[in-house]
């Protein structure tokens, strides 16, 4: 049945294939006397594990509930002014659930090189590859490291409502720099992997969002190939909702006190080989339970990945993932704490090996393993494993293979 | 310990920087209204990567050709990226609104035909190819 369902599937990747190469064909549509480039992207997967299921997906007995797509139109108006918008719809076990959401959109003006500005909404420079997570196609794995990029968590950082300043300034020999400044609203979906976590234990959000704003600078050294940054982000987020954790329905809100993030990254190109490599620390200070209590989470995650092109059509890649997740509370003057990420309750380490097959420069097929030790299952903030599709409890160690193949034009 | 991984990183950097300069399988060209007649290959890099839309006070466009010598020779000189990566480079750009995809043409005579009537745009052929109706760069 499992056998069949994936067949299905792949048969379905390679109908989408054949509609992609006809896409390619497609000219950009004039209006008036603007050129508007459309395009569009889909992917479908397949995950299994061993033990404990993953993402909020059945992967022990192999889901395919893991799709998205999105599609997007860009203009540009003139030599400095450039708008364009893209919608996003995903569904990967209990996220997304097809709930389509206005992924970006914004109007570009660049006054010059190292000035330009952004405004609507717009999706946030934080690391190498934030802004991209969604976009299978452009990178080597099927799942990129979910210690810094938590597939269930993209609503947290992918973007904000609001405004980008940005630029390149050329350093001559030193290579260039580029930077972004941006500040705006972060709104999460109800289908996200916090919300659903918070579900589990009777918290029922009816919004969740707020006040995100933050930096990037990246250095394109003078030597070939080779891009070093950092990025740091404050948020104020506030979540509000219904309670019944202590019987009937009540009025529930959480905020922040202090929501910090830092991460620093490399990434080094030669041929046909790249590696990189990033760092985040996650601070996340909340008050809880209508300012009855505090939560405390400092989660740290790095990974290493490796990538090299065989040929025009085949890629292996390998990364090592490594998360932990360390909390202390104080509720309704009661103090606890985890602070021990030695147990696999409060880590997630993840060797994983990925075959990135491209059957066309538009339509490609993954296959990947991951080997896990820890699931931070004691945690107080979710990476990917959660209650609510673990009723029995976890096991301390998953190991998951998955398969992935995505189209885009 | 520290003098040889000084050494070293000083080797890579020079390598780096001596294996960046050589632009003879290519030439560049640009519309008439570009106001530059000569682009060190740092701005080139820079344009055709879209992290610079201005040459001298003026907006440039980007032209590619989608295979070939004198693109094989621009990616590899110029870019340091492979097709494969250039490719997954501008898609980043257009799924996330943060650029466009260039216009990629069959062949250097369609370069020249399409870079001598746009406004700004600035594209590479073959050394050889004819090019009187547009204007050639010098790469410094």
């Amino acid at each position: 049945m499992k056998c069949l369902r994936f067949a299905i599937f792949s048969l379905g990747g390679i109908a989408i294939g054949v509609l992609s190469a006809q896409a390619q064909q497609i000219p950009d549509l004039t209006v008036g006397n603007y050129k508007v480039q459309f395009h569009a992207f889909a992917s479908q997967g397949y995950a299994y594990t061993n033990d404990n299921n993953w993402l909020t997906m059945n992967t022990s007995d192999g889901s395919a509930a893991m799709t998205d797509f999105g599609v997007n139109a860009t203009v540009q108006l003139n030599d400095k002014l450039r708008i364009g918008a893209q919608f996003y719809d995903r569904n990967i076990g209990h996220l997304g659930q097809w709930s389509p959401e206005f992924d970006w959109g914004f109007a570009d003006y660049r006054v010059k090189d190292w000035l330009g500005f952004r405004g609507g909404k717009v999706k946030t420079v934080l690391g190498l590859y934030n802004d991209t997570q969604d976009l299978d196609f452009l990178h080597t794995f099927a799942f990129l490291p979910q210690s810094v990029y938590p597939t269930d968590l993209r609503d947290s950082t992918i973007a904000h409502t609001g405004g980008d300043v940005y630029g390149t300034i050329s350093a001559k020999k030193a290579g260039s720099f580029a930077y972004t400044l941006y500040a705006g609203h972060r709104e999460d979906s109800p289908y996200g992997g916090y919300p659903y976590y918070l579900k589990d234990v009777g918290i029922d959000f009816s919004s969740y969002g707020g006040l995100q704003y933050g930096t990037d600078l990246r250095w394109n050294t003078p030597v070939a190939g080779l891009t070093v940054g950092a990025s740091g982000m404050k948020e104020n987020i506030t979540g509000t909702g219904t309670s019944t954790i202590f019987g009937p329905p009540t009025p529930y809100a959480e905020h922040s006190k202090n929501d910090t993030t830092d991460q620093f990254y490399g990434e080094y190109v030669h041929g046909n080989l790249r590696l990189d490599t990033e760092y985040r620390r996650y601070l996340r200070d909340q008050d809880i339970f209508n300012n009855a209590g505090d939560i405390y989470t400092d989660t740290r995650g790095w990974y290493g990945a490796a990538a090299y092109r065989i040929s025009k059509r085949f890629e292996l890649g390998g990364y090592y993932s490594r998360f932990t997740s360390a909390y202390t509370t104080n509720i309704f003057g009661s103090t606890g704490a985890s602070l021990d990420t030695s147990i696999p309750g409060n880590h997630i380490f993840d060797k994983v090996l990925c075959v990135r097959f491209d059957a066309t420069s538009f339509w490609n097929v993954k296959l990947e393993g991951h080997f896990m030790n820890g699931n931070d299952s004691t945690g107080e903030y979710p990476d990917g494993f959660y209650n609510g599709v673990n009723p029995n409890g976890f096991k301390p160690n998953t190991i998951a293979f998955v398969a992935r193949t995505g189209v885009n034009f | 310990m520290r003098t040889p991984t000084i050494a070293l990183f000083t080797a890579c950097l020079g390598l780096s920087l001596a294996a960046a300069v050589h632009a003879e399988d290519f030439k560049v060209i640009a519309n008439e209204s570009v106001e530059t007649s000569a682009v060190s290959l740092d701005d080139l890099k820079s344009v055709f990567l879209e992290t610079k839309a201005q040459l001298g006070s003026g907006h440039v466009v980007p032209v590619l050709e989608k295979a070939g010598p004198a693109h094989a020779a621009f990616l590899k000189d110029c870019l340091a990226k492979s097709d494969t990566a250039l490719s997954t480079y501008y898609r980043s750009l257009v799924f996330t609104g943060k650029g466009t995809l260039p216009k990629a043409l069959a062949s250097d005579s369609d370069v020249v035909d399409f870079v001598s009537k746009t406004k700004g745009a600035i594209g590479y052929v073959s050394p050889s190819a004819a090019s009187s109706s547009v204007k050639t760069l010098e790469v410094k």
